[in-house]
């Protein structure tokens, strides 16, 4: 038996960012970058894992609105067209950097685009669900849910069928698309809120996760920290997040990502390059934009201009030494822990998944080589998903966790700041209107069924915390602010045609059209629930 | 030359038309834009459809668009929003609607809205059914009358807090026109209630082979022999209501 056990969890989520309106969309490129430089590579990883017969278990986190892009075929179509731009792209770079430094990387480029490419179109036939879902399938993953877009859950405690809305939406769907119902989910941003739990529970979700004061500073102190899960007073288990293998990865001081021998992200030759050459790379419109082809290492902490030429096999090393550094200091926090508890003590490490090629650009290689060294080199630790735990220790400590995030400071200031504040007198109208809604039509047919549910996808994709964040970081804001009152007006419009029995058909089909996601929505699910959140919980 | 002149006049209108509408595509930069400038018109498809067309009039702003729809700022109810943001600020926001202004008219006279100002009163009720007059404590704060909505610093962490809006008098009697759900404060510190309380769920998972938790601990076996054969879910214990409210 392993002295104590490591739970990685990553979590793969962007906005729905669907523009069928628009044939050359900025942010629908979030999806196909993320695609080619994390989800893809990622996927490699386990594949190869899986190929070489190496024991290993994972959680991962496949967003609602992440499973709905992947499966829309006109972005699948349009990730096609995107990928064969950049395999374009690529090979004019093997020429033009032929015999300089940056060629190796060029040749790297090409053959990783090439390979995106028999992996989207061959293996798996364009829909990505259908990979992760065979990895869960040999045992190798577990994949778990999160709020269907992502929205906040804890400044909605106010209207507990709109938190119910989003969690019954996300489990419907994930079903449908992983062929079994998930026995987790990641709260969107970490974020909770006493009372939640309940909601989890109605749904059939048995654990989440918290920020490490989440559990912490749960109402009664845990003996075992973050090391051990707690049980919220309705049964689901709520893991902490531990600070140390958190900080190895994430810092952008001490953290692996920001080594100087790994690859440089804002150096790309979307910037760097002449107009005349990049530009049917670009936004057509002449905006430079990420390529994803980059040719230099961080180097220093010096200007961008002053930048070295990549080595890729510098970085493989780096990469493999840093896995070796985590898992070593994974050990020793393990050795220590072990002799202050009588069980086996889970640290649980969760990152968002984007972080991994898109951002760290070796991270996938990291992963890959920890889980190799795990499986291998050692039998201090082992791998196991927090389903596993919980079947192995199935008694835990009971307390409620504190309400907590892991963004900035660690509580809900990120969400709810001057620049954001202003939408939740809108959300939580909207809320409260669709509530009501349910609860007035609660068997409607044909038209009205249809506006009901577009009603509540219009809700859903306004309460994305995305925009909220997007709002408090300054950059895009104009984009969430849009997507905000866009779908806060839609939902209104359909509300008043309901309420007033005018519903517009014409109108109605055009949102359907624009705004598909969640084909199965049920708006049913937003009627009145005897289910009361804890009148002291935190809103 | 008489023919020709038409002819090129049209030619030169054409140029002109076909600059002032590519010129503004080119200048499009979605990329960096101030925060504090937003709410110009974004990269939506009502645009795309619009710069198909040819502008109407030869203007030098042919993307400025018809207001779009907004949001309204006041949906004519009456509600008191109260959240907690972190350990120490609660943020709340606001509407009053005229109904409940003409109510306080009809009841303290014509002039007794013009004669009282806007407060916020934030009571602490921290452990109690608040009834309005047993709070262990207030606060008021005074607001302007177009303010509605405010961060309040409250500086306690796992405290339950409401807030009424009401008005003040000039002699300091106040009068409350609306009243918040309540929110308590996140704990910023470990809990320093240590008694231990522990559950087994039964049920949910099948247990793979023994119990595996170290026998070293007499209480979680008596915890154990008190909940088998409970409800299904093994959650039994009479401290769970109580905890929960607290």
């Amino acid at each position: 038996m392993p002295k104590g056990y490591l739970s990685l969890v990553l979590h793969a989520h962007l906005p729905y960012v669907r523009h069928p309106e628009h044939e050359n969309f900025l942010e629908e490129k979030w999806l196909y970058e993320a695609i080619t430089e994390t989800y893809i590579p990622l996927i490699h990883v386990f594949e190869r894992l899986i190929e070489d017969n190496v024991k290993f278990r994972l959680t991962l986190t496949l967003s609602p609105t992440l499973i709905s892009m992947f499966t829309d075929p006109l972005l699948q179509e349009r990730y096609v067209r995107h990928l064969e731009k950049l395999i374009e792209l690529a090979g004019k770079e093997e020429g033009r950097t032929y015999g300089s430094p940056f060629h190796e990387t060029a040749l790297l480029y090409k053959k990783q685009f090439h390979e995106a490419m028999s992996t989207f179109c061959g293996r798996y036939n364009r829909n990505l669900v259908s990979a992760f879902k065979k990895f869960q399938d040999e045992g190798r993953l577990e994949v778990i849910t999160c709020a269907a877009t992502h929205g906040y859950l804890p400044l909605m405690t106010l209207y507990p069928e709109a938190i119910r809305g989003q969690v019954k939406t996300a489990v419907d769907l994930h079903t449908r698309h992983l062929g079994r119902p998930p026995e987790g989910i990641w709260l969107p941003e970490c974020a909770y809120a006493p009372g939640i739990d309940e909601i989890l529970k109605e749904c059939g979700l048995k654990f989440f996760f918290t920020d490490s004061h989440g559990v912490l500073y749960a109402s009664h102190r845990p003996r075992f920290g973050i090391f051990a899960p707690i049980y919220c007073p309705s049964g689901v288990a709520a893991f902490g997040r531990d600070v140390e293998s958190s900080k190895q990865v994430w810092s952008t001081q001490e953290g692996y990502p920001g080594d100087f021998d790994y690859r440089e992200f804002y150096r790309d030759i979307g910037y760097d390059l002449d107009l005349d050459y990049i530009g049917p790379y670009i936004h057509p419109d002449g905006i430079r934009i990420h390529t994803g082809i980059k040719y230099y290492k961080i180097t220093g902490k010096t200007d961008l201009s002053q930048k070295q030429p990549y080595n890729p096999r510098q970085a493989d090393e780096k990469a493999a030494l840093h896995a070796g550094n985590f898992m070593f200091n994974r050990q020793h926090q393990i050795y220590y822990l072990s002799n202050l508890m009588d069980r086996p003590p889970i640290i649980v490490a969760p990152y968002d998944a984007e972080l991994f090629g898109h951002w760290w650009f070796e991270g996938p290689k990291w992963l890959e080589y920890l889980i190799r060294k795990i499986a291998f080199d050692q039998d201090v630790i082992e791998t196991v998903t927090p389903s596993d735990y919980l079947r192995r220790f199935s008694c835990n400590q009971v307390a409620t966790p504190c309400s907590s995030s892991w963004g900035n400071k660690g509580y809900h200031e990120v969400w709810l700041c001057g620049s954001n504040d202003w939408i939740y007198r809108h959300l939580h109208m909207a809320a409260g209107m669709m509530i009501s809604l349910a609860n007035q039509h609660s068997n409607a047919g044909g038209l009205y069924r249809r506006a009901l549910n577009q009603a509540a996808r219009e809700l859903l994709l306004a309460q994305s915390s995305d925009w909220a964040f997007i709002m408090s970081t300054g950059t895009m804001v104009e984009y969430a602010v849009k997507r905000t009152k866009t779908h806060l007006l839609n939902f209104f419009q359909l509300q008043k045609e309901i309420q007033g029995n005018c519903i517009n058909e014409g109108h109605l089909k055009d949102l359907e059209f624009r705004n598909n996601i969640f084909p199965d929505i049920d708006y049913n699910w937003y009627a009145k629930t005897t289910m009361d959140l804890p009148k002291a919980a935190s809103l | 030359m008489n023919i020709l002149f038409p002819w090129l006049f049209l030619v030169v209108i054409l140029i002109l038309a076909a600059c002032v509408f590519l010129l503004p595509l080119s200048r499009r930069r979605p990329g960096k834009i101030n925060e504090h400038e937003s709410l110009k018109p974004p990269l939506f498809s009502e645009e795309f459809s619009e710069e198909l067309s040819l502008p109407a009039s030869l203007s030098p702003h042919p993307f400025q668009h018809p207001p779009e729809p907004e949001l309204p700022h006041f949906y004519g109810i009456d509600r008191m929003v109260l959240m907690a943001r972190d350990p120490h600020w609660l943020f709340a926001y606001w509407e009053i609607s005229a109904t409940k202004q003409e109510e306080f008219t009809n009841n303290y006279g014509p002039e007794a809205w013009s004669s009282t100002h806007p407060v916020l009163r934030v009571y602490d009720i921290t452990g109690i059914e608040f009834n309005g007059n047993n709070a262990l404590g207030y606060t008021d704060i005074h607001v302007s009358e177009s303010t509605d909505n405010w961060y309040v610093q409250v500086g306690k962490p796992d405290r339950t807090f409401c807030i009424d809006l009401g008005r003040m008098f000039p002699d300091g009697r106040f009068i409350t026109l609306l009243r918040s759900n309540t929110v308590t404060t996140p704990r910023a510190s470990l809990s320093d209630r240590l008694d231990e309380e522990w559950m087994w769920i039964e049920g949910l998972y099948r247990t793979i082979g023994r119990f595996q938790f170290g026998t070293s601990s007499p209480m979680i076996i008596e915890e154990l022999a008190l909940r088998a054969g409970a409800l299904p879910l093994g959650i039994s214990s009479p401290g769970f209501n109580k905890d929960k409210h607290n």
